[in-house]
């Protein structure tokens, strides 16, 4: 039976924290059982030393991934030696109180999507094994609260890892109001999660400008151009306001309707003044942005549009619609 | 570890953790299973896993001394605490999905309006420590950021009233019914997935209900203390709404326009249409709640099924229209004419439609 890859990595970050020249790749080859077994003396098949370099390289990279700094030292009769030097993978000294330790603790446990969470664990592992107090047990809630970040987008962690590694992607994206998706050519900055969506800010090739994307409207696989960025990053990308203008959150005028007596509550709780018409209804001022048409037709004959005009039209066209069925 | 989610055994994250757990047990000889699991957040069986793998790997390369370690089941023994060098053994930095993952949820978690302050400080305190501890590996983690929602002032009544069980009363708004509600409740946890959520046990209904933090549109803590019956908690990574099999079906039909709805609303299927629609198949305990959908659609969308929903949805259009003008309702075929019902006199609107509207 193979022996499994957690002892196979296990022993290559051993042997490369635990040595202090740098060793070569035979050397490697030669001392871990994993190694020796499928490519050792004995087992020297054609073939055998590219299929030894490629799982090298990946086991490698699996522990970089993991945070271990791997330093490649080329000797002077020009072969080239591995180490993880210690003062290169210390942990700067940290030390946290028990109520700080309990916080992280509750901090480790908001994500669900699988990559983040293993890595939130693994943060608090090596800040264990450094000595975070564990007097107080961090897995059970401190508050009352059990905050949860969803991630239920197939595109997020393609482009969280393009994102952090600066890396241009392409993918289909099918806006609100789009029968078909079409190519999008990005270059990812950031992803934000707001009200419980995630999007994407970054720089739209195309378009030649800035552009916010929703992660739940990309379709099919996103995938990796090998190219640099073009566009210089800005130090602060605006998500939230892209999105809040959107949702017309950003609303500069004002409405005017009446709705009837005891309903339309969250319209009341926005309304800059009230007036009640002793008939039954009042009469409402409330901000006016994108989408409040829409809105105001969800409460049917309960409320009807005063002003402006421009609203009184186009909410009376969408009850048309509804009407005709 | 109840709602921690469970995944696939990870070969880079037992690694991970061997590497940890192996600086963790060389101070600590003789830690108990139970102990070393809680401290590190995983099952008992997870570690013992580990404890498996460990024997197998050593430090040096060719005739090193492989890591003897060893349990009889309750205690963990290490024999050769010298295999690993003292320098081997020191705790490693963070990778920087590490740092960003952890920074970025202790970021989203320290702008929760209800928190503690005292939570809120430390973790605002633990927060800059991790960042100088992770150094350049903090640095990607400006690149993912999360804003958690919630009622400030609602929040921190709940979460008062959680910890002292005491009842709340709260004046609650249904969107379904457009409705304001009173009810005495028993709050049991409080829930953050983008919006925040009090699950509670309703006095009224006595039921489990969820209620959203930003419909509460009043709150008292009262004197009462709450005792909700034993219920088992629900995992509720896959969403809060999680209809029943039995609830009603209900089939709606949208045109490109009315995608979100697929978006927002948990379904069970969401086929594509030939002109860029989609037809999608949802189920919910309270069909007639869905008539805000059908008015919000417009012609972006309209329900097929069922038959009584489709019918209110256009009586509730209708009804709305003879408020503005006879004109809009005349031209609607088989209007029935309730307009006397409407909106009562509803003089100051009659005759100010402009031109536009009838264009359209």
């Amino acid at each position: 039976m193979a022996i499994a890859k957690a002892e196979r990595l296990m022993n290559l970050a051993l042997c490369l924290l635990g040595t202090r020249r740098p060793l070569s790749k035979r050397e490697l080859r030669d001392s871990i059982e994993a190694y020796v077994e499928s490519f050792g003396p004995g087992r020297g098949v054609a073939g055998s030393d590219d299929s030894f370099n490629r799982m090298f390289e990946r086991d490698k990279d699996d522990l970089r991934e993991l945070g271990l700094v791997i330093e490649t030292v080329e000797s002077l009769d020009g072969e080239v030696g591995y180490l993880a030097r210690r003062d290169s993978n210390r942990l700067p000294p940290i030390t946290l109180d028990a109520e700080e330790a309990a916080a992280l603790g509750l901090a480790a446990k908001v994500w669900q999507q699988a990559r983040l969470a293993g890595a939130a664990s693994g943060a608090l592992q090596k800040l264990r094994a450094a000595g975070l107090p564990e007097d107080v047990d961090p897995y059970e809630p401190h508050s009352a609260l059990e905050p949860r970040i969803p991630v239920h987008e197939a595109a997020f962690e393609p482009l969280m890892l393009a994102c952090r590694d600066r890396r241009p992607v392409v993918f289909d994206y099918r806006k609100a109001t789009a029968a078909r998706p079409e190519p999008r050519h990005v270059e990812p900055w950031a992803l934000e999660c707001w009200r419980g969506h995630w999007y994407l800010a970054g720089w739209d090739r195309d378009r030649g400008a800035e552009r916010v994307f929703r992660l739940s409207r990309i379709t099919g696989k996103v995938r990796s151009r090998g190219t640099a960025f073009t566009a210089p990053v800005p130090d602060v990308v605006t998500v939230r306001e892209t999105v809040a203008s959107w949702a017309g959150e950003n609303a500069d005028r004002r409405a005017l309707i009446r709705l009837r007596g005891g309903s339309g509550y969250p319209l009341r709780a926005r309304a800059t003044a009230v007036r009640e018409l002793g008939d039954g209804w009042d009469e409402l001022e409330i901000p006016y942005g994108h989408g409040l048409d829409a809105w105001l037709v969800e409460f049917g004959p309960d409320v009807v549009v005063l002003e402006p005009a421009e609203l009184r039209a186009d909410v009376v066209d969408r009850l048309r619609a509804v009407a005709k069925g | 570890m109840a709602g921690k989610p469970v995944r696939p055994a990870n070969a880079i994250d037992q690694t991970r953790r061997m590497l940890s757990l192996v600086t963790y047990l060389r101070e600590r000889p003789g830690a108990r299973i139970e102990d070393v699991a809680r401290a590190f957040g995983i099952t008992e069986d997870e570690l013992v896993s580990d404890l498996d793998v460990l024997p197998m790997c050593g430090t040096s390369f060719r005739g090193g001394d492989l890591l003897d370690i060893d349990t009889d089941g309750e205690r963990i023994w290490w024999h050769n605490p010298a295999a690993l060098g003292a320098d081997a053994a020191e705790p490693l930095r963070l990778a920087a999905d590490e740092a960003t993952a952890l920074l970025v949820a202790a970021r989203a978690v320290a702008t929760l309006p209800g928190l503690r302050e005292s939570d809120r400080q430390a973790l605002l305190r633990a927060t800059a420590k991790v960042e100088t501890a992770a150094g350049e590996a903090a640095g990607a983690s400006s690149r993912l950021s999360v804003t958690f929602e919630a009622e400030g002032g609602v929040f921190a009544d709940v979460d008062r009233a959680i910890s002292e069980r005491r009842r709340l009363w709260i004046r609650y708004y249904s969107p379904a019914r457009d409705e304001v509600t009173e009810r005495e409740i028993d709050p049991i946890r409080l829930v953050s997935v983008g919006h925040t959520y009090v699950e509670a046990w309703c006095r009224r209904s006595e039921a489990r209900r969820t209620f959203r933090l930003d419909r509460v549109a009043e709150i008292r803590i009262l004197d009462e203390p709450s005792a909700p019956p034993e219920v088992e908690l629900r995992d509720l990574s896959e969403g809060l709404v999680q209809p029943a099999a039995e609830d009603p079906e209900v089939v709606v039909e949208v045109g490109p326009g009315g995608r979100w709805v697929a978006e927002y609303y948990p379904h069970d299927s969401a086929d594509e249409l030939p002109d860029g629609g989609l037809r999608i198949t949802l189920r919910t305990p309270e069909p007639a709640s869905l008539r805000r959908l059908a008015l919000r659609l417009g012609r972006d969308g309209r329900i097929v099924s069922p038959q009584d929903l489709a019918d209110s949805a256009r009586r509730a259009a209708r009804e709305a229209l003879a408020a503005y003008d006879g004109v809009e309702a005349a031209d609607v075929e088989g209007y029935g004419g309730t307009a006397g019902t409407a909106g009562g006199s509803t003089g100051p609107v009659r005759g100010r439609i402009d031109g536009r509207e009838q264009q359209r």
